[in-house]
């Protein structure tokens, strides 16, 4: 971790380098006490509240010798630190030219001026990275949340995650949103059907999409009169509507079925705490199945031939279907047991890993096609998860000794470094618009700002799965008789790299919950709302 | 209607009850001439209902009880005269006797009641209704009323000469003949102008007058009897559209169809309307394919009509869903007859194949094609295998391509034990088929070897067919040269080759040259993906104390399976 001096310009300046001591894990301990009270609440996120924590303690670590012969090579090499990976074309290239390799070489011409510097005037960090454009992400999102011009029409559908994009995004930014609740709700009742479930807005079809945008808005606005607005029953009935005999849900009555489904019918069931059972009008119902039985082997039957996670079975494998695969399994069950028994882990590794590329930092959505931030959520934010899958078990078990029997995760499987990079150099709209894009030269939008957030969050925290799987109920393989994952406990750090820091420490975002995408606190508080009234629960007896 | 009696009766129980306190004498009617000058249309209207109603005022201020014997009988009187007003001419004498019905008139004449007034008592809201604000037309200034009632004048007259206008194009059709001029009816190019004017007049009347939905709908006969539902959304809400009006106008007719579940030509064009507003607009897809279905319209027509959208909209995905449904819809009607079902195969696999031209990766296209192989069974279609190698001719990295090839080959239902996964080995798999697509990928790989396309593709045909990786051995190592015999030696023409290589030296348990090429890779030729490389190679030590990592997955799943 890099920590500056009060009066520190960008570069050319003497730095004061933090050493951590040699054993990490007790740092990690430190740092966790001081800058996170307990460890579901945010990070410090200004500048100046990371400069008041440091203490004389931390000082012990700083090595005065390397700081001096590091300032003295700074001086007389004023480029900033960008390592050769990150500035130079691929190593190994084909002379063959194709449409894909045009368009490939075309992005890193276009992606290489942002990644070393070259491109603009902007104020960069010693290692060649511009500060992340707090104020102007902040107030991009917020005009998205106000009235919008009639060319979004293209959009009326898809208004619900303009809500939870832009809310989302500005929690990690450290803003309070609890100040949009009376809104949310006025707009989420607009948008809820008597018959069960958010459509895109008035009159609209309820939609499995547009449900779960609604209720992680709530869930990040908080507060029980933004709860009751969720009519429980209807949702379940109508959640039952869309379970489908293989074990995968519609997206929405006549819709199509997809791992989207699965993924956000385990959000719903587990953040509304709904009831499993089956309405007898279910096109699943058969008088012994409930609402998450097949779902572990509908995910299952979507992982392809590369190894990743396709949207349905038998289509090409894609970083968005790849969370929702890895989150729906994370929630069902805890992941050191249930990733392993549904999923070739090895083979997801290998095509997730290969989604990174160089120079560009960032990830790709699919084999042979272009790098785009918002896959720094749907590719990068697997890897918490993957972590998790490999970890070794709590302690009292063996060491190292992993579920998978494959080796635990080494401090990062990816190249945090490339994605920061890819993020701050290429994702930010440094434009007076503001907002985070795909790639340069495309617009910025409430979508890629939120998931292009999200991958920074990931790539700068830690989580660590605080619990080993339950014993199954009653003996059973599959985990349809509860969704046990939801229960995991995860503890979040931030994540400190073996080397310096490359960021300033006023960038980092806040973490949200790797399987649910939003704060662990918000998490926690709507369950516990709704674990909290069982009555209908109850009354489903008499149904 | 009161009974006779029991109208002649109230008057004398009111009487006996009051008696007893007389406190107010003077009389009421006075307190009603005064009215101070109106400054609004319900104050006008509630000062000329007092002056009809000389008791009303004080009545409503004091209560009936405490009136003067006087002021309650003309007050009682003034009821049963208003009340008797209200009912047909012949039914009043039936009300009261002549006798009492003198003597009403008799006391108002003496209290100089008006008998021809307002009926009810003026009241906010409810008298003269709200304007398109919600706020209460009574509360207008008088000027600002009798403008409103101008309006209201003037739409009615367009009203009738629209009428007037529809009815004569009514005639035309039929080809009525004027009874006057004995000439054929002919709506002339004026008078349309005319009426097209007056519609526009007619809209932004009614849209001043009660904020009535307007546009094309609106003014259309088509859908006269439909009441729209506007957006209903409260001020402040979140991410709100500033719908343009016509678009705004369509989906407040969609919501109302919709409500009464209509499926008609009608409803049909309007999602037609919609979708070139708004294409990604999954309600009103779903609400097109209903009205087909509901309306029994032909499949291939709208199939037709879905090709032109679908190419004006290549991002679109609702489409594709949708075409999903018409297909499922019509696949009984063809799939006894096995002509029929190659020739909308052929069809089908056109259209692919020209909207796959313009943008080759469309991931809902390949995910529509990919379902249509399985719906029509085009398994063993040499067409569908050679478009698709045609494809990777034209880009052998479209990933996509491969990725169909994959599916076309190995999902096929006579070579593909039911619930195995992609990556599982499969015995059904005959070994020439395996060979034959190793063969291709290689060929491919040639071409450009950093492509991992066919890489993935070797691994993955390998795997399902039960192949050892060490198999292809040979021809990785082509593309891997002096490994770890110094930075000018080693050549590395594909890292995908030194992957494979890393997982064929595993296989043999020659752990030390696995490890080589792997540390190779993070060190040198991809290093971005140092972390996963550094995984690999604490696999393998994990590896070498105890077994390899597919045999233990498969101990860890039985282990759970047990558990």
């Amino acid at each position: 971790m890099v920590v500056r001096t009060k009066g520190a310009r960008c570069r050319n300046r003497a730095i004061f380098i933090r050493k951590f001591p040699k054993n990490k894990k007790e740092n990690m301990a430190a740092s966790t006490t001081s800058s996170f009270p307990t460890s579901q609440e945010g990070v410090a996120t200004s500048s100046q509240q990371n400069l008041d924590a440091i203490t004389d303690d931390d000082f012990e670590y700083v090595d005065e010798e390397f700081v001096l012969s590091h300032s003295a090579e700074q001086q007389a090499q004023p480029e900033p630190m960008i390592p050769d990976l990150f500035k130079q074309p691929s190593l190994v290239k084909d002379d063959l030219i194709t449409a894909t390799s045009q368009l490939q070489d075309q992005t890193v011409e276009h992606c290489l001026p942002f990644l070393t510097g070259e491109d603009g005037p902007l104020d960069l960090n010693d290692y060649g990275l511009p500060k992340l454009n707090r104020e102007k992400h902040i107030k991009f999102l917020k005009q998205s949340l106000g009235p919008l011009p009639g060319r979004f029409v293209a959009v009326d559908a898809s208004r619900p995650w303009y809500l939870y994009w832009c809310l989302s995004g500005l929690t990690m930014m450290g803003e309070d949103v609890s100040s949009y609740r009376d809104s949310v709700i006025e707009t989420a009742r607009t948008m809820q059907n008597e018959s069960g479930g958010f459509g895109g807005g008035h009159g609209q079809t309820s939609h499995l999409a547009t449900t779960y945008a609604v209720i992680l808005a709530i869930a990040l606005v908080g507060g029980e009169e933004a709860y009751d607005v969720i009519d429980k029953k209807a949702m379940w009935k109508w959640l039952c509507s869309l379970k489908q005999p293989d074990g995968g849900f519609q997206v929405c009555v006549g819709g199509e079925e997809d791992i989207r489904g699965a993924y956000i019918a385990a959000v719903i069931i587990t953040l509304l705490d709904l009831p499993l059972d089956l309405t007898p009008e279910s096109p699943a119902y058969d008088g012994r199945s409930n609402l998450l039985t097949g779902l572990a082997e509908y995910v299952r039957s979507c992982q392809t031939f590369e190894g990743g996670i396709s949207s349905q079975p038998n289509n090409e494998a894609h970083g968005a279907y790849a969370f929702c695969a890895l989150a729906c399994l994370a929630i069902l069950d805890n992941p050191r047991r249930i990733i392993p028994s549904y999923l070739d882990v090895p083979r997801l590794i290998s095509w997730l890993s290969y989604r990174q590329y160089a120079p560009e930092g960032g990830f790709s959505g699919r084999t042979n096609k272009l790098v785009d931030g918002c896959y720094s959520h749907w590719a990068g934010g697997c890897f918490p998860l993957i972590e998790a899958c490999l970890s070794p078990s709590g302690p009292g078990s063996e060491k190292n000794k992993t579920a998978t029997g494959l080796a635990a995760a080494p401090e990062s499987l990816y190249s945090r470094e490339g994605l920061i990079r890819y993020i701050l150099c290429c994702c930010q709209d440094q434009t007076k618009r503001g907002g985070l894009r795909d790639k340069p030269y495309k617009m910025s939008d409430p979508y890629h700002t939120n998931y292009v957030l999200s991958g920074l969050s990931s790539a700068q925290h830690q989580w660590d799965l605080d619990s080993d799987p339950l014993p199954l109920p009653n003996g059973d393989t599959t985990p349809s008789l509860a969704a046990l994952g939801a229960d995991s406990v995860w503890n979040v750090f931030p994540y400190i790299d073996e080397n310096d820091q490359i960021y300033e420490d006023s960038d980092r975002v806040r973490p949200i919950h790797p399987a649910y995408a939003i704060p662990q606190k918000n998490v926690n508080a709507i369950r516990a709302y709704f674990q909290g009234r069982s009555g209908f629960a109850s009354t489903l007896g008499g149904e | 209607m009161p009974p006779k009696g029991k109208a002649a009766t109230k008057p004398k129980a009111t009487e006996t009850t009051t008696t007893s306190n007389p406190t107010t004498t003077n009389t009421t009617s006075q307190t009603a001439s005064q009215p101070s000058e109106p400054t609004t249309v319900l104050e006008r209207s509630q000062q000329r209902f007092e002056k009809t109603r000389p008791f009303e005022a004080a009545r409503r201020q004091q209560g009936l009880s405490r009136l003067s014997k006087e002021d309650q009988k003309g007050w009682i009187c003034d009821q049963l005269l208003h009340l008797t007003n209200r009912l047909p001419a012949a039914s009043r004498s039936c009300l009261l006797g002549p006798k009492a019905s003198k003597e009403i008139w008799w006391t108002v004449n003496g209290t100089n009641s008006i008998v021809r007034g307002l009926k009810h008592k003026p009241e906010p809201y409810t008298t003269w209704g709200t304007d398109r604000n919600g706020h209460d037309v009574g509360s207008y200034t008088i000027e600002r009323f009798d403008e409103r009632f101008r309006k209201r004048i003037a739409l009615t007259a367009l009203q009738v000469s629209s009428r007037v206008f529809r009815e004569n194009v009514e005639r035309e059709k039929r080809g009525f003949v004027d009874a006057r001029s004995g000439r054929e009816i002919i709506v002339t190019e004026r008078e349309i102008d005319e009426e097209k004017v007056r519609r526009s007049k007619m809209a932004a009347l009614k849209k001043d007058l009660y904020g009535a939905i307007t546009g094309k709908l609106a003014e259309s006969v088509e859908w006269e009897d439909v009441v729209p539902i506007p957006h209903e959304e409260p001020e402040g809400a979140l991410a709100a559209i500033t719908y343009p009006a016509e678009y705004a106008e369509a989906m407040s007719y969609l919501r109302a169809v919709m409500t009464t579940k209509e499926y008609s030509p009608r409803c049909l064009r309007l999602t037609e309307h919609i979708i070139a507003m708004n294409p990604a607009h999954y309600t009103v897809w779903l609400y097109r394919a209903a009205n087909i279905f509901a309306l029994d319209l032909s499949i291939p027509d709208e199939i037709e009509w879905l090709n032109e959208v679908a190419l004006a909209n290549l991002k679109n995905y609702q489409i594709w869903h949708h075409r999903h449904l018409l297909v499922e819809h019509y696949y009984p009607t063809i799939s006894s007859d096995p002509d029929a079902l190659a020739q909308f195969a052929k069809q089908e696999r056109d259209f692919l194949i020209a909207i796959l031209s313009e943008d080759t990766k469309n991931y809902h296209v390949w995910s529509y094609r990919s379902w249509l192989v399985g719906k029509l069974g085009m398994w063993e279609d040499e067409e569908e295998l050679k478009s698709i190698e045609k494809m990777i001719d034209e880009d052998v990295r479209n990933n996509s391509a491969w990725s169909h090839r994959f599916v076309l080959v190995f999902s096929n239902p006579k070579y593909a034990t039911p619930g195995k996964a992609a990556t599982e080995k499969d015995e059904k798999v005959p070994q020439e088929l395996v060979d034959r697509e190793v063969k291709y990928a290689q060929n491919k790989v040639y071409l450009a070897p950093q492509n991992q396309s066919p890489w993935n593709y070797m691994r993955g045909v390998l795997v399902k067919g039960g192949q050892p990786l060490a198999s292809v051995q040979g021809f990785v190592e082509e593309f891997v040269n002096k490994l770890g015999e110094g930075e000018e030696e080693e050549e590395v023409k594909s890292t995908h080759a030194l992957d494979l290589l890393a997982e064929i030296y595993a296989e043999k348990k020659e752990n030390e040259k696995a490890d080589l090429c792997l540390r190779r890779l993070a060190e040198k030729w991809d290093k971005i993906r140092g972390g996963y490389w550094e995984w690999r190679r604490k696999c393998l030590t994990q590896s070498e104390t105890e077994k390899a990592p597919g045999e233990q997955v498969e101990k860890a799943e039985e282990g759970i399976a047990a558990a």
